[in-house]
């Protein structure tokens, strides 16, 4: 029963660098060279199991290559902070020892934690950072996937919750209420460490970037020169030939949650490594998440919860963040409901009308 | 006492003050919550910010003041702790406080013996970056002043507080791996070690490490960590030292090398070879301690025992011994000559904690418990000196002696 653990699609979320569209549309290995000296370089570096890349627009290399290598040097910072695979981590520390009693960490740390644990509240326990039990439950931890006994899932349900973990802002601890919680940082690391990046490039004065975590977290830093934005692809997850949606994104974040990196197939049924903390199984009725939103780690973590929440509750929490659009595929393996929040397609028009058509299915309201 | 009898008795002395509880409940049960622990840097550039966070970590501990002539670096403290920390240029004035347990200072090596001897004869006890002293003369300051102030001084070579080193050393010192002869240490990278300068005016202020003025490039700022680790390893500091370095890839005006290799050599024949380059990143940061039946690696993460394949078995003298197949005398004999590529047997360790966090902790409980530090000036000095002499033989090409340990008082 092995998991099935695709390389990572470098491009999956495929931005338009090779082929370019309409005028308006950034598309980098074409730029129109509005700042003569400016070129397009890319770099990338290998860190938490993934690919991080940028795209960056500077004078010469050497220039790309010192600011990239500060914002890469700020992902290895990340990474032994909030690593569930480094036991020197941070992170690590803390599941080993806040059972026992407060931990008090630093503030970075305990702001991450905090801010997770609002992602928790805001939607209901979709999302939740506590499912680490769970995730070595079901075998997707260190590849082993397996479907664990109803012994093990009520072990597992005992040491999952967000609730049960209890912070202290006065002193920064953290502490759990239970024994053998563990926090994964799964469903917003990556967006985390993505803001991080984008933080420290501005520092450095870049103004035209974009950040890819393993591309299901993008960050766009202003615009290629005479663009409007970076031109980003979201994969149609049946047809990889052609894109379900195009957007331009500028000084925002485009996070995708789906199960085609990472999954098992035992007796043909295909197991997604995205939790539902609530049933203690991975979701089975969604396909592809996409959330648009200014900051990267709120977009990582609401493509995640979206997944979970499924179309009718993803629209009610969408209804109370005016800053962020969405567009959702749900289905068992196919796609057979498409849903969008705000969602704003440069080639016009409604997305999940266009699906719908390109499918020959029904259409969502 | 000789030099290695008074680096083994300090090492084996101090771990038994210096080692703490495994768990953060058994560690801090007798610390109040009001038992505040103010704490004052010198240099919080990235080694120093990295060292508050990590102090911020430790129950009671506050960050106090903080102190540098590079301004953006006041926002950047007050990120990480989370509210405005008193400011000051001049350390004297810090020094001035009242209220401050304990300095930390993480300023470019050239400044180190001014900041460290200024904060201990302040009375304060001093957790002090590694390479200790630029200058031999430098360590010999601090050493000097550490006596004569009785203050507590700890030095930045965290890999002592690491677990699985800890562990791994005493094995060696149990002699698994029989007589350790050689160590060959690598701390490779590919990149080109520069950070990026808002204002070119401030190109010697960020890169510091990149000039002769100010640092002693590899060998103090990555090295001294590895020559930390052979003196603790063969119970002794180097005797001499022959080195070479060179730029051959940056050649864009800095003034240390990119690449340099070191031969310390000790008592009894024993060396070690500390090798850094900044253009391949293969071999990354590594240990290797090779003992007469087997080796060590040491990494960041973890400790790896690898065993030599037995030359000699006891033979049955009643058994029918057969000789099969034909000498050719051929001499060459692959097997046993080739890399071994197998897996090696790891050790566990207790806890993963990072070492810098063990460290500082330490450092606190000792200051709270007037207790000495584990890597203490001894270890610092004796580090920092074998760094600068190395430096010293490659600038000269010649082979240079590292002087002992000078006397207690």
């Amino acid at each position: 029963m092995p998991v099935v653990q695709t390389l990572m699609r470098l491009l999956a979320l495929c931005l338009l660098l090779a082929n370019g569209g309409p005028s308006d549309y950034a598309c980098a290995s074409e730029p129109k060279r509005a700042a003569p000296a400016a070129q397009v370089f890319l770099e990338t570096h290998t860190a938490m199991g993934t690919i991080f890349s940028i795209y960056l627009y500077a004078s010469t290399e050497r220039e790309a290559h010192t600011v990239a290598q500060s914002a890469f040097d700020e992902v290895d910072r990340v990474d032994e902070l909030l690593s569930n695979y480094r036991p020197s981590s941070e992170l690590s520390r803390i599941n080993r020892e806040a059972a026992l009693g407060p931990i008090v960490t630093d503030r970075e740390t305990f702001a991450f934690v905090a801010t997770s644990i609002g992602w928790s509240a805001r939607t209901n326990g979709a999302f939740d950072i506590t499912v680490g039990r769970l995730m070595k439950a079901w075998g997707f931890f260190r590849a082993n996937g397996h479907v664990p006994s109803a012994a093990e899932l009520a072990e597992a349900g005992r040491q999952v919750g967000w609730q049960k973990v209890i912070l202290n802002s006065q002193e920064r601890s953290v502490r759990f209420a239970a024994d053998n919680v563990e926090l994964d940082p799964g469903g917003i690391g990556k967006g985390y460490v993505v803001d991080r990046m984008v933080e420290m490039l501005r520092v450095e004065h870049v103004t035209s970037a974009l950040i890819s975590a393993g591309s299901s977290t993008i960050y766009a830093i202003g615009a290629p020169p005479g663009r409007r934005g970076w031109k980003v692809q979201i994969p149609d997850p049946e047809d990889h030939q052609r894109p379900i949606s195009t957007v331009i994104l500028r000084d925002t974040s485009l996070s995708t949650s789906a199960c085609t990196e990472k999954y098992f197939v035992l007796d043909g049924h295909r197991y997604c490594h995205i939790m539902n903390p609530h049933t203690l199984k991975p979701v089975e009725d969604m396909v592809q998440t996409t959330a648009i939103h200014p900051s990267a780690t709120a977009s990582d973590a609401l493509s995640a919860s979206l997944f979970v929440l499924g179309p009718e509750a993803s629209v009610r929490l969408l209804k109370g963040m005016p800053e962020a659009s969405a567009l959702l595929l749900a289905g068992h393996g196919r796609v057979e409901h498409c849903t969008s929040v705000r969602w704003s397609d440069p080639e016009g028009g409604d997305v999940c009308r266009r699906t719908a058509t390109k499918r020959n299915r029904k259409v969502e309201p | 006492m000789n030099r290695r009898d008074f680096l083994g008795g300090a090492s084996a002395s101090v771990l038994a003050s210096g080692m703490l509880p495994l768990l953060a409940q058994d560690r801090e049960k007798n610390v109040s919550p009001d038992d505040t622990f103010s704490v004052g840097v010198i240099g919080p550039g990235s080694r120093g910010q990295e060292l508050i966070r990590q102090l911020l970590r430790i129950r009671g501990v506050r960050i106090a003041a903080v102190c540098d002539i590079y301004e953006p670096r006041f926002a950047e403290v007050d990120q990480l702790a989370g509210s405005p920390v008193p400011r000051y240029k001049d350390y004297r004035h810090m020094l001035e406080r009242k209220d401050l347990d304990a300095i930390v200072v993480a300023t470019p090596l050239y400044l180190h013996a001014e900041h460290v001897n200024a904060a201990l004869n302040s009375g304060r006890a001093v957790y002090g970056e590694k390479s200790m002293g630029f200058t031999p003369e430098d360590s010999l300051s601090i050493l000097r002043t550490v006596s004569e102030t009785g203050k507590i001084f700890q030095v930045g070579h965290q890999y002592r507080y690491a677990p699985w080193f800890q562990d791994a050393v005493q094995r060696v010192r149990d002699l698994q791996i029989g007589k350790v002869t050689q160590i060959v240490a690598y701390w490779n990278r590919n990149a080109d070690w520069r950070r990026p300068v808002p204002e070119p005016k401030d190109e010697r202020l960020i890169n510091w490490r990149l000039y002769r003025e100010y640092s002693g490039g590899l060998l103090t700022e990555l090295g001294s960590h590895h020559i930390d680790v052979a003196n603790w390893v063969l119970g002794e500091q180097p005797i001499d030292v022959i080195g070479a370095g060179s730029i051959a890839v940056y050649h864009d005006g800095r003034e240390v090398d990119d690449n340099v290799q070191v031969i310390f050599g000790y008592s009894e024949g024993r060396r070690m070879t500390f090798t850094s380059m900044t253009s391949n990143s293969l071999m990354g940061e590594q240990l290797w301690i090779y003992g007469t039946s087997g080796s060590l690696q040491l990494t960041l993460e973890d400790a790896t025992f690898y065993y030599e394949p037995r030359p000699i078995h006891a033979v049955n003298p009643h058994s029918e011994m057969m000789q099969h197949g034909v000498t050719t005398g051929a001499s060459f004999r692959a097997q046993g000559e080739m890399p071994y590529r197998g897996p090696g047997t790891r050790i566990a360790t207790a806890s993963g904690d990072d070492p810098t966090l063990v460290a500082c902790r330490s450092f606190v409980d000792c200051v709270r418990g007037k207790k000495q530090p584990l890597a203490d000036v001894q270890i610092g000095y004796t580090a920092a000196i074998a760094a600068a002499y190395a430096n010293r033989s490659i600038q000269s090409g010649r082979k240079e002696i590292i002087p002992p340990v000078p006397a207690a008082g």
